[in-house]
């Protein structure tokens, strides 16, 4: 993790207030090793001299805009680009993404999400791929363990089958909250979802056998009734 | 082309009608014009036989009665009575020219010409043959003599004569309209191609080269002006996300620093608040202009829109999930009533989704004491449409007001000011709709609640 605010970051934008914003925002989150440029021709001197682990582009600038800039630089270097752009048409995003950019932000914009997205990018590019394990979470007397794909009670270990693990993760990520059955649907058999409502019941009950204490008036896993479905935590 | 065929097909019609009109005008006049004047007065027979009626045999000698011999001089005529060996026993005015003994042959050529050229009319009496002579030159005499079969095939011909001149007449309509169609039909082609705002070019030639050169000209006028206008509201539409993208620096620098300055432990709790209020201000601002920038990229139809094919259903669940998620206040209930999961539109999911909620939120905003809320699809199939309705139960508007509330705030055409809230949400929902092919129409009135009905067309799509 230290490793990574140790990587150079390149801020390209014309106004030199916001390169310094976001410069005291870096250094104040810990990196130490920040460039910035004010034109296209500085920044790709800085990207040959100092080779910059990532740089945050702006679109408009004085010498040309980030899209041009995007295309010269991955000439020679394959670094991450995190769009910074005052423009927030979707076209621009899907452009500047269409491009081969990492991410898109649109100013005005909170720091906080900015060196948040820029960790991202950065772990994603340099940290050695980990393995992140999946939850394990009690529901009552239940423990689930989506790691193994188990739910463990005193009676004994219940396997969880491949969609049930699906819906559980999708449940769970949203945890108090509604999901639409058309938002499970779609995790569990993609954008053609369409037909599988009474499937997605049968799931749900098979599920509810497995977590509930009593099934038919369960306490954790709740339909919301013409909407979805919706996990309580009562631990958290 | 249809035009066409409709024009042909009235003027088809239309000679047809006028043909058939002429016939019946001539007959008419032939009766009553041509052939008026062939029997004026009493006819010759009418009058022979007259006379002969009134012809007597009184004491040896023949006597007229005065009537009959008023009618003799009215017409100018003479009369004699041969007996049957031909001699004239009795006779009026008789000229002195004629004989006064007729053998068989001489009856049998004066009965049925004339007799030295006075036109004469018999008639049998009891004594003999009664004879009337008309002044020379006063009546012609024909004799017709006609073969019986084609006395019975008058009805037949004239018969075929009338389908005939009503057959030539079909052709001849149809020839000359079709050249006529001909002529007009690429006129008709540019008119059309005007209408829908397509470049028209007519080739100018023949009778109508005046008209084609015109439909060219506007042609030409109306491309000029749709580039005028596209190229203004594209230079607006620039200037006002260029304003937006000059607004965005310095608010980033606001809300950047305000943040910093919220989360910093070097500086006072006091302040801290006050830094919050600034980056929440900050951020509200930052929302405005990106509904603004919407509105007016939508107002100038430059918002691009990623289509694809959504269930309405889904789309309103998803709505609905969010507003539960983010802690919808317990005045408020939301209700979904869906006749068909099946209908689905082709639109921006995010645009759509927008536009749902700005209805819902429109209702939460104006019902400060709570109210229900009610999302409905209805379909339509023989009309190819299908309506997503959002209707809440709470205190409604005005219906004169309804207008207003779908132009934007401070714009000329809007007449009331705006109650509460930016007024862009209504707005923008109108639009959005819009860029779908659809139409917003809202219903209300004081204390009768809101229904905003949202017509799309439909997909038909194979499940």
């Amino acid at each position: 993790m230290e490793d990574l605010k140790h990587k150079k970051i390149l801020i390209v934008d014309d106004e030199h207030e916001i390169r310094n914003m976001i410069d005291g925002f870096l250094r104040k989150e810990g990196f130490t090793r920040v460039y910035h440029a004010g034109n296209c021709q500085e920044a790709i001197a800085i990207c040959l001299a100092d080779k910059p682990a990532i740089a945050i582009l702006d679109i408009m600038l004085p010498d040309g805009d980030g899209f041009t800039l995007l295309s010269s630089i991955r000439r020679f270097s394959q670094m991450p680009i995190l769009f910074l752009s005052a423009r927030g048409e979707d076209e621009h995003r899907l452009l500047g993404l269409g491009l081969g950019a990492d991410d898109y932000m649109v100013k005005p914009f909170l720091p906080r999400e900015l060196v948040l997205r820029l960790l991202v990018i950065l772990r994603r590019v340099y940290a050695p791929p980990r393995h992140e394990p999946q939850p394990i979470f009690k529901l009552g007397e239940h423990t689930v363990d989506l790691e193994g794909a188990v739910v463990q009670c005193r009676a004994g270990e219940q396997p969880l089958t491949a969609k049930e693990h699906a819906l559980l993760t999708k449940l769970y990520e949203n945890r108090g909250r509604i999901v639409t059955s058309d938002a499970l649907c779609q995790s569990v058999w993609g954008d053609d979802y369409y037909g599988y409502e009474n499937t997605l019941m049968v799931h749900i009950r098979r599920i509810r056998e497995k977590i509930e204490t009593t099934p038919s008036s369960p306490e954790h896993l709740l339909t919301v009734r013409g909407l979805g479905y919706k996990l309580i935590m009562k631990e958290e | 082309m249809d035009g066409a065929v409709r024009i042909l097909r009235r003027f088809v019609g239309s000679t047809m009608i006028i043909s058939v009109f002429l016939l019946v005008l001539n007959l008419i006049t032939l009766g009553t014009w041509v052939l008026k004047g062939m029997n004026d007065g009493p006819s010759p027979n009418s009058i022979t036989q007259g006379i002969t009626k009134n012809l007597h045999l009184d004491n040896e000698s023949y006597y007229l009665d005065a009537e009959a011999e008023k009618l003799l001089q009215q017409n100018d005529a003479w009369a004699m009575l041969l007996n049957n060996n031909g001699i004239v026993k009795w006779s009026y005015v008789l000229p002195d020219e004629l004989p006064r003994f007729y053998s068989l042959t001489d009856v049998a050529k004066f009965s049925r010409n004339y007799l030295l050229d006075y036109p004469v009319y018999v008639w049998e009496h009891g004594d003999g043959l009664v004879v009337i002579g008309f002044p020379k030159d006063s009546v012609g005499k024909y004799q017709f003599g006609f073969p019986v079969k084609w006395i019975r095939d008058i009805p037949f011909r004239s018969f075929a004569l009338v389908i005939g001149n009503i057959a030539l007449a079909l052709l001849l309509s149809l020839l000359i309209g079709s050249r006529l169609i001909k002529s007009i039909t690429p006129l008709i082609r540019g008119i059309h191609a005007l209408a829908e705002e397509q470049s028209a070019h007519v080739e100018p030639k023949g009778v109508l080269s005046s008209l084609a050169t015109s439909i060219n000209h506007t042609s030409a006028l109306l491309q000029q002006q749709n580039v005028a206008l596209k190229a203004r509201d594209e230079a607006r539409s620039n200037w006002i996300s260029g304003i937006f993208h000059d607004i965005r620096t310095p608010l980033s620098m606001v809300l950047g620093y305000a943040s910093e300055l919220e989360e910093s432990e070097v500086v006072p709790l006091e302040q801290q608040q006050k830094a919050s209020i600034i980056r929440q201000q900050g951020e509200k601002l930052r929302s405005l202009i990106s509904d603004l920038n919407l509105v007016s990229m939508l107002e100038y139809e430059m918002q691009p829109l990623n289509t694809k094919i959504i269930r309405l259903s889904a789309l309103a669940r998803h709505v609905a999930a969010d507003f539960l998620n983010n802690g919808l206040d317990e005045r408020f209930s939301l209700e979904l009533d869906f006749t068909n999961e099946h209908l689905k539109v082709n639109g921006d999911e995010k645009l759509l989704l927008r536009a749902i909620t700005n209805l819902i939120q429109n209702s939460i905003t104006h019902n400060e004491i709570g109210c229900q809320i009610l999302l409905q699809t209805i379909a339509f199939p023989n009309k190819k449409v299908c309506h997503f309705i959002v209707s809440d139960n709470g205190k409604g508007v005005p219906s004169s007001e309804l207008p207003d509330l779908l132009e934007l705030p401070y714009s000329s055409t809007r007449k009331h000011p705006i109650h509460n809230g930016h007024g862009l949400g209504l707005p923008m929902v109108a639009r959005i709709v819009k860029a779908h092919h659809g139409q917003l129409t809202l219903k209300s009135d004081t204390g009768r609640g809101m229904k905003a009905t949202i017509e799309f067309p439909t997909v038909e799509v194979s499940v």
